[in-house]
């Protein structure tokens, strides 16, 4: 459940690239765990990272199908949450309480966002649809320190949040996601098509990222304790 | 031919040759060495046949050699001559011996943190942990550039020697408590390595694709 303090909203996650169909992976929202997993019809999902048998991460699990299973005991829950299977009790039809608990998701321009809060207001959509899709930095840094080192550079944001900025003379788009007080991701994307864009492009925007990385490390001084 | 392993199985550096003779599909024997709590590598009869009393341990008739990553190259150039393992191309070959470095050295923080965490071994966690993250994040951002250049593995488009060194330390981050979340490109070369031919798991890596 969403802290009144923090803004209810869509946030980005991952990027939609990172996620292979079949896999799912752990991450955090205002400190809340979720896990973020890709069904192998391609569909992603966002869910808390939490077991309803005993509460294990299911981000450490494994996906089949249409369904993603606890490594623990191996329960299988559907796309729904729903617990399907139970393998200590093959024949056992699963009781409809036990569900894991889902979060609104989409996939929108190259992103995976889960909407955060009773209200998270319409979903994102920045207007622009031919963006190529970087990568996703992870910093030991507030969300609010890295949306203020974009102020100087940043051109104006976007309905959905994503800051505007440019990076070795390309324009990218970034999404910023509040994992935890004192930490967050920067998910970078280039806002121009991917057949726009040369391999060499792609490589100095990649290296510009991580010079960026370093700024915004150097700027705030010693790292915050991991 | 006949290979004898000495290994703990539960040890990191022992994964990274049992990856490679899998790999390559080697015939061997292992013998069990109780490293943690017995500590038996640093005791006759094994600290006679490595005085640094340290694990891995390879025996193939009159050569006897420690440290994973040079059991590592020695079993690729007796085994895997002109193969992949071993690039000899010298640009190739130049980057592979770097990542081998990296992961006795940069990546040794995360076995450390390892033991310490599981095993009591003393240590200081926090700066154990911060140097992991480091190597770690060293290793994301390679990963980062070799996608942009259509490479799967550390050194190219096929697995070398570098990403049998580099896997362990990765695979095995959540038992010091360093989740995989910061990593997308490192997750992505991980289920690679999986996928690779003769590949096996060790306790900690679930067995599941
Ligand atoms: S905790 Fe998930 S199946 Fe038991």
């Amino acid at each position: 459940m969403s802290d009144p303090g923090q803004p209810q909203g869509w946030y980005a996650v991952a990027l939609a690239a990172d996620l292979d169909p079949g896999t799912s992976a752990g991450t955090r929202l205002f400190g809340a765990e979720l896990v973020v997993w890709r069904d192998a019809a391609g569909s992603a999902h966002v869910w808390e990272d939490r077991c309803p048998h005993r509460g294990m991460r299911l981000s450490f699990g494994f996906v089949r199908g249409d369904h993603i299973a606890c490594l623990y005991h191996g329960w299988q829950y559907d796309a729904a949450g729903q617990c399907r299977y139970i393998p200590a009790h093959p024949d056992l039809a699963v009781s409809p309480m036990i569900r894991a608990r889902t979060y609104a998701s989409l996939e929108r321009l190259g992103l995976v966002w889960a909407a955060w809060g009773e209200e998270p207001g319409p979903p994102p959509d920045a207007g622009a649809d031919s963006l190529t899709p970087l990568r996703s930095l992870y910093l030991d840094r507030p969300a609010a320190r890295v949306r203020t080192a974009f102020a100087d550079a940043s051109k104006g944001g976007l309905a959905s949040g994503l800051l505007r900025t440019t990076l070795a003379e390309i324009p990218v788009l970034v999404a910023v996601q509040p994992l935890a007080d004192d930490r967050c991701a920067a998910h970078f994307l280039i806002d121009r098509p991917s057949d726009a864009l040369t391999r060499s492009d792609r490589a100095r925007v990649a290296s510009a990222c991580m010079a960026w990385r370093r700024s915004v490390e150097a700027r705030s001084g010693e790292r915050a304790a991991s | 031919m006949s290979l004898t392993l000495y290994d703990y199985e539960l040890d990191e550096n022992g994964y990274k040759v049992r990856l490679l003779l899998g790999a390559l599909g080697l015939p061997h024997a292992t013998v069990a060495v109780d490293m943690i709590p017995g500590a038996e590598q640093t005791r006759a009869p094994l600290i006679d046949l490595n005085p640094l009393g340290t694990l891995p341990i390879l025996v193939d008739g009159e050569t006897v050699l420690r440290e994973a990553e040079a059991i590592l190259l020695y079993l690729a150039q007796r085994f895997d001559p002109g193969g992949p393992w071993l690039p000899r191309e010298p640009d190739a070959f130049g980057r592979t011996m770097a990542w081998l470095v990296f992961a006795a050295r940069d990546l040794h923080a995360a076995t450390l943190a390892r033991r310490t965490a599981m095993f009591d071994v003393p240590g200081d966690a926090i700066a154990l942990e911060r140097a992991s993250r480091d190597a770690f994040r060293a290793m994301e951002d390679h990963m980062v550039l070799q996608a942009i250049a259509d490479a799967g593995f550390f050194v190219g488009a096929t697995a070398t020697l570098a990403d049998l060194a580099l896997f362990p330390a990765f695979a095995l981050s959540r038992d010091h408590g360093i989740d995989h979340e910061a990593y997308p490109a490192l997750r992505r070369w991980a289920r690679r390595v999986r996928a690779l031919p003769g590949f096996r798991t060790m306790p900690g890596i679930p067995d599941y694709h």
